[in-house]
């Protein structure tokens, strides 16, 4: 037998442990610089430097390095979100330096070159919306229509061509030159 | 805005000199960790005038 009560009861949420998550509970560090100091002092072990330095040296930008420290902090309960949105600048900048001491290339992931650039046209064309006067390339080009003839179909008129009357007399054998063998047989 | 997003704009911002304002207000006697303690910092490290602000892409 199916569930019956699909939803929650209600009031479940009074009875339940809210604290069963390490982000449930008030965050340890809640201040930012000793938040700053927390990301500092993880950085000098040095397995937790290999990993990031591995990282960047398989193109992962500085953001998305900081984005997951970041993350992994929150989840174990170290800091709060709005303070790790607040300190990802420092943890980030000390990355570079440490990076750069290191001589490990890396990108900084906060340069918007990849950023598709929104245009009236592109607009027009994602809403389906293009005027009367749209540039010539988006205005679909009217072509001639071909004529349809099957196999056995009568051609148009001025598809058929006929062999002029000189043409015709001779295909008749009708002219007045008589023709000499080319095979050297008269 | 996405919590990846706002990531990176702080980052962007931060690498600009920019400090949340009310964060640094709040902080008794100021912030130790601001952009000018790690220009410092990475002159120290590297021995090289910390970076033009303008060179820092995006």
């Amino acid at each position: 037998m199916g569930n019956v009560f699909p939803d929650p009861i209600v009031g479940a949420n009074f009875t339940s442990n809210t604290k069963n998550y390490p982000w449930h509970r008030p965050a340890d560090i809640t201040d930012f610089d000793p938040a700053v100091d927390y990301f500092i002092e993880k950085m000098t072990d040095p397995e937790q430097q290999e990993q990031v330095f591995a990282l960047l040296e398989i193109e992962t930008d500085v953001v998305a390095v900081v984005h997951s420290l970041l993350l992994q902090a929150i989840s174990k309960g170290k800091i709060a979100i709005d303070l790790a949105i607040l300190i990802a600048g420092p943890v980030a900048r000390y990355i570079s330096i440490i990076a750069d001491e290191s001589d490990v290339k890396y990108d900084m992931g906060t340069s918007d070159d990849n950023r598709r650039r929104v245009t009236p046209t592109s607009l027009k064309v994602a809403f389906g919306i293009l005027e009367d006067d749209a540039p010539a390339e988006l205005v679909e080009e009217v072509m001639p229509e071909e004529p349809e003839m099957g196999l056995m179909g009568a051609q148009p008129e001025d598809a058929v061509t006929s062999a002029s009357p000189d043409e015709q007399s001779s295909m008749l054998g009708m002219t007045d030159e008589e023709e000499e063998p080319t095979d050297g047989l008269a | 805005m996405k919590f990846e997003d706002a990531i990176a704009k702080s980052i962007k911002n931060f690498m600009q000199g920019k400090v949340p304002p009310a964060t640094s207000d709040e902080a008794e006697g100021g912030l130790f960790y601001t952009p000018e303690y790690f220009d410092q910092l990475e002159e120290a490290l590297l021995g090289t005038p910390a970076k033009d602000k303008d060179d820092v892409d995006g």
